[in-house]
């Protein structure tokens, strides 16, 4: 028993239990003669549990009230600390947060692990992940056990009048089991019912929460009120949460009916969600689908090769490049944190020197090894934990700053936040930041002989191993420097080779807009195409106006979604029956000379494209050869792959950057005189600023339509930035972290070398005295620099080479090891490192020989 | 500002005269009827505070010699120990004719 107690006295603080521990347990051995057993027992367990935690605390209370002192008593040195664990734990806790709010928060649905977008796939049209079509959601449900249930998404744009100036609204057509499916629940009012599906069911939408709050100031009396939506009476029948947004949109909601009679098997223009039944999982539910998408193809010889591509949610919605731009960031910043640690792991080497004397003492008065080790680290977390604190205000600034400067649809996320997941990780990598740049000085510093350090004349140990620690920490800095450097290079190459790319079509002085007559007056084939004319002719007529047209689809605007498989009418490059996916646009004449989009052979469109007149289209380059090689395309026809109607050629024009910048996008343009999309983009280029024109041109739609607004006014410009915001946020983030990386890095190698100036002033004035001139003892102290840099300059540069892959997805038209890249990298920061070694060299340089060797 | 239980109980068992731990728990208890029995931890870690606060010392060998047990630590009280003790206990006496005043004092018979 007494055995035990001796034992549990390891509980308490071994400078407490080397104090006391002997009396203590020798008073237990006294009391176990005189009192009851259970009783003693339950006593001494009660105090045990109370006074060791207390003596606990009372030991490190003393650390740290040591460590705010010697904190206070350097504060040059204190601030160099803090103030860089505050710049790199600012720097991960930012990026950590938008790593948080988009791969690591749940997304906002009932178990969303569940959820699933069923696609339609291709492999010979190389169309991976397409949309699907209402047929086959129908044969679909119809057949899958696999899943609870499948609904539908449709895209769709409102015009909402009837409540003083109209609106044009972006929103969707959406099932009624999707909100049930989904988990969510109307925010007011109610939901879709089943019966709604059908076609003939009495108008009814919702509205989202934000047109909700925007418009009707939430007013819960919306619930219930008339509106004309595309110049049709509806029923407003609840408010829908925010998270129902799932594609675009997300102001208006209105039921997706299905009249099967209508459909078209290969119209695949839905998105379609389902939930898997519990303990399915994606891999099962993918076999089932693949042998219904095996039915439906025997079934339906159109369908032949087409199958089923069932992505979770998470893969839908997070691309995997946002995922890997994510992470690369994320292990940028982790980066720039050890590069930081390296760096105050050499601060605190090199004052460890002058830390030895006071450590020595302490030895000398008793204070076991490990109790020194633990005032030292106590030490090193007390100044992370206030670099930590600053950095975590600096980071909660800096999400903010985020929030307000993102272009909206970068992230899948409507806002990123500093929670309590993001706070205990900023918390946790600042006291893990504290112990790494703490625990190589601190050991290192505990070691010290105290015979050798309590005698006057014993060097500090400057030289040795002391000297190699700090030169192997300012080489991993460099090396890590040059990896972010290189990462950086080669996103900030693609970036600008993107910049570059030829668009095919001139950008400068356009504006655009959206209109979308509403189809009960304008229908499409019909009014809405003499709409556009007359509302162009009057648009060209205005001042300032050197051109106007309109396409269902600018280049980088919203419309760009309409693509369809193609094969030739006739003998084509093809194999026959070959069919091709490719954009398609409806644009009106003119639009080609409006967006300086070269016409090649051939003739533009004219108004005279009428109803009746033969099918005509006009092909891009690219098509043109992918179907016909080095044949005249003009006069033969191409059709759509899911009828015979064939389109004879009437002319050929340039390519044209449509969706993203690093691709070509082959198209084929129909004209608008035969038939309008619902919504299309108007093109206006000017002869002057194009934002200043808008006010005569809204003029100008109004005197057509006063109850048609104009939505999304952009400038070219603004399209083609936002279409460019994510290069750009990955080549100037990172950027911005290898120039944080580069500066403390050179810091790095600058301290390790003053430092050894420092101790070796002794020296050096003995070799000045012996005739050594400044310049050979310049070189000397430079090249004892380089070796350091050269040695952390290669090693980065060879992980340079091996981690390239991990970014490959994010550069475009530069080779991951690009040796120019490679080479500037190397030589800038090669020259960096000889600029930090250069000057306490210069120092050594002009030491007065006989001052140096008086030196101590 | 009030002293723990414990610092005062030490102090008075140690008034009369020096004293080791042990026999200070035991005086302790015995002043207490048995109800406080002050445990090591306890124990040794107010007597810890109490010498770095100066309210009591510890003997050195010397002082120790002669006494029933030898190899046992000895503490005494400091001027500083009285006075603090004894301002402790004007304070409890203070506090008591203050409570004893109120209706909370009036026993329910």
């Amino acid at each position: 028993m007494h055995r035990l107690y001796r034992a549990l006295l390891r509980l308490y603080p071994a400078e407490f239990r080397d104090e006391y521990g002997r009396e203590m347990a020798q008073m237990v051995r006294d009391r176990i003669a005189r009192e009851p057993r259970a009783r003693l027992w339950i006593d001494l367990l009660r105090d045990l549990l109370r006074t060791a935690p207390k003596e606990h605390a009372h030991v490190l209370l003393n650390d740290v009230r040591y460590a705010v002192r010697l904190i206070r008593r350097a504060p040059m040195f204190t601030a160099a600390v803090v103030g860089t664990v505050a710049l790199a734990i600012a720097a991960n806790t930012a990026i950590f947060s938008v790593v948080n709010a988009v791969l690591l928060r749940p997304l906002p649905f009932a178990e969303p692990g569940r959820l699933i977008q069923v696609a339609e796939k291709n492999d010979a049209l190389g169309l991976p992940n397409f949309g699907a079509s209402v047929l086959n959601l129908l044969s679909w449900r119809e057949r899958a056990r696999s899943v609870d249930a499948l609904s539908a998404i449709g895209f769709s744009s409102f015009t909402l009048s009837g409540l003083g100036e109209p609106e044009q609204l972006s929103g969707n057509r959406v099932s009624p089991s999707l909100m049930p499916l989904l988990g969510l629940a109307p925010v007011a009012g109610r939901a879709f019912t089943p019966d709604e599906e059908r076609p003939g069911a009495p108008p009814v939408a919702m509205i989202g929460e934000g047109l909700w709050a925007r418009r009707f100031g939430r007013d819960p009396a919306v619930v219930g009120r008339a509106v004309t939506l595309n110049g049709l009476p509806v029923t407003i029948v609840g408010v829908a949460p925010r998270a129902l947004n799932l594609i675009s949109g997300g102001d208006v909601y209105v039921p997706l009916t299905i009249d099967p009679s209508t459909e078209i098997r290969l119209n695949h223009v839905i998105f379609v969600a389902g939930r898997l039944k519990p303990r399915v999982t994606i891999q099962q539910a993918q076999a089932e689908f693949d042998t219904i998408a095996q039915a439906v193809a025997a079934a339906y010889p159109e369908m032949r090769d087409w199958g089923v591509h069932l992505l979770t949610f998470f893969d839908t919605f997070v691309s995997a490049q946002l995922k890997t731009g994510l992470l690369v960031l994320l292990g940028a910043v982790a980066f720039v944190l050890l590069i930081a640690c390296a760096n105050i792991a050499n601060l605190l080497l090199s004052r460890s020197a002058s830390r030895q004397k006071e450590i020595a003492v302490r030895v000398a008065m008793g204070a076991t090894q490990s109790r020194v080790l633990r005032q030292l680290l106590v030490e090193s977390v007390a100044l992370s934990a206030i670099g930590g604190a600053i950095g975590i205000v600096a980071a909660v600034w800096a999400v903010r700053a985020i929030n307000a400067s993102l272009p909206p649809n970068l992230l899948p996320v409507p806002a990123v936040r500093v929670d309590a997941v993001v706070l205990s990780f900023a918390a946790g990598l600042t006291l893990l930041a504290g112990l790494i740049f703490g625990i190589a000085p601190a050991c290192y510093t505990a070691k010290t002989d105290v015979h050798d350090m309590l005698k006057h004349t014993a060097r500090p140990a400057g030289g040795g191993s002391g000297a190699r620690v700090r030169s192997a920490l300012a080489a991993a800095e460099l090396a890590l420097a040059t990896l972010l450097l290189v990462g950086a290079g080669l996103l900030l190459e693609s970036f600008l080779n993107l910049q570059r790319v030829r668009l095919g079509f001139e950008p400068r002085g356009l504006l655009t807009f959206q209109l979308a007559p509403p189809t009960s007056r304008y229908p499409l084939t019909d009014k809405a195409p003499g709409f556009y004319r007359a509302l162009l002719e009057s648009l060209r007529a205005a001042p300032g106006v050197r051109g106007a047209a309109v396409s269902s689809g600018i280049p980088f605007g919203q419309g760009n979604y309409t693509t369809s498989p193609l094969q030739a009418s006739g003998p084509s490059a093809l194999p026959a029956d070959a069919a091709v996916p490719i954009d398609w646009r409806i644009v009106s004449p003119g639009y080609f000379k409006t967006m300086s989009i070269p016409l090649l052979r051939g003739r533009d469109f004219s108004d005279a494209e009428g109803a009746g007149a033969p099918a005509v289209a006009i092909v891009s380059q690219a098509t043109a050869r992918k179907f016909f090689g080095d044949m005249d395309p003009i006069g033969r026809s191409l059709h759509r792959a899911a009828d015979a109607r064939p389109f004879a050629i009437v002319g050929v024009v340039g390519d044209v950057r449509s969706t993203t910048l690093n691709q070509e996008s082959p198209a084929i343009y129909y004209p608008l005189s035969t038939r309008a999309w619902p919504l299309m983009d108007v093109v206006v280029r000017a002869d002057v600023p194009p934002e200043t024109l808008l006010p005569a041109l809204r003029q100008k739609v109004h005197e057509i339509d006063g109850e048609l607004p104009l939505a999304t006014v952009r400038t070219m410009d603004e399209w083609l930035s936002a279409s460019a915001a994510q290069p750009r946020l990955s080549a100037t983030l990172l950027g911005a972290f290898a120039a944080v990386a580069v500066l403390i890095a050179a810091i790095g190698i600058y301290g390790v070398i003053a430092y050894s100036v420092n101790q070796r002033t002794r020296e050096i004035g003995l070799r000045m005295a012996l005739g050594a001139r400044p310049g050979g003892v310049m070189r000397l102290i430079v090249k004892e620099g380089m070796i350091v840099a050269a040695a952390g300059i290669g090693a980065g540069l060879a992980a340079a080479s091996l981690l390239g892959r991990a970014i490959a997805s994010l550069v475009y038209a530069v080779p991951v090891d690009d040796p120019p890249t490679f080479a500037g990298v190397g030589l800038l920061l090669a020259l960096v490192a000889f600029a930090a070694c250069a000057i306490p060299a210069r120092r050594a340089a002009r030491l007065d020989p006989m001052e140096a060797l008086r030196c101590d | 500002m009030a002293l723990p239980a414990a610092v005062l109980h030490i102090l008075i068992a140690l008034a009369d005269g020096d004293s080791h731990g042990y026999a200070i728990m035991q005086e302790v208890a015995a002043r207490t009827d048995g109800a406080l029995r002050l445990g090591p931890g306890t124990l040794y870690g107010s007597l810890k505070r109490m010498l770095h606060d100066g309210l009591i010392e510890e003997l050195d060998e010397r002082q120790g010699a002669g006494r029933d047990d030898a190899r046992r630590r000895y503490y005494r009280i400091t001027p500083r120990g009285r006075k603090t003790a004894r301002a402790e206990i004007a304070r409890l006496a203070k506090l008591v004719r203050q409570a004893r005043a109120t209706t909370l004092a009036v026993k329910h018979s």
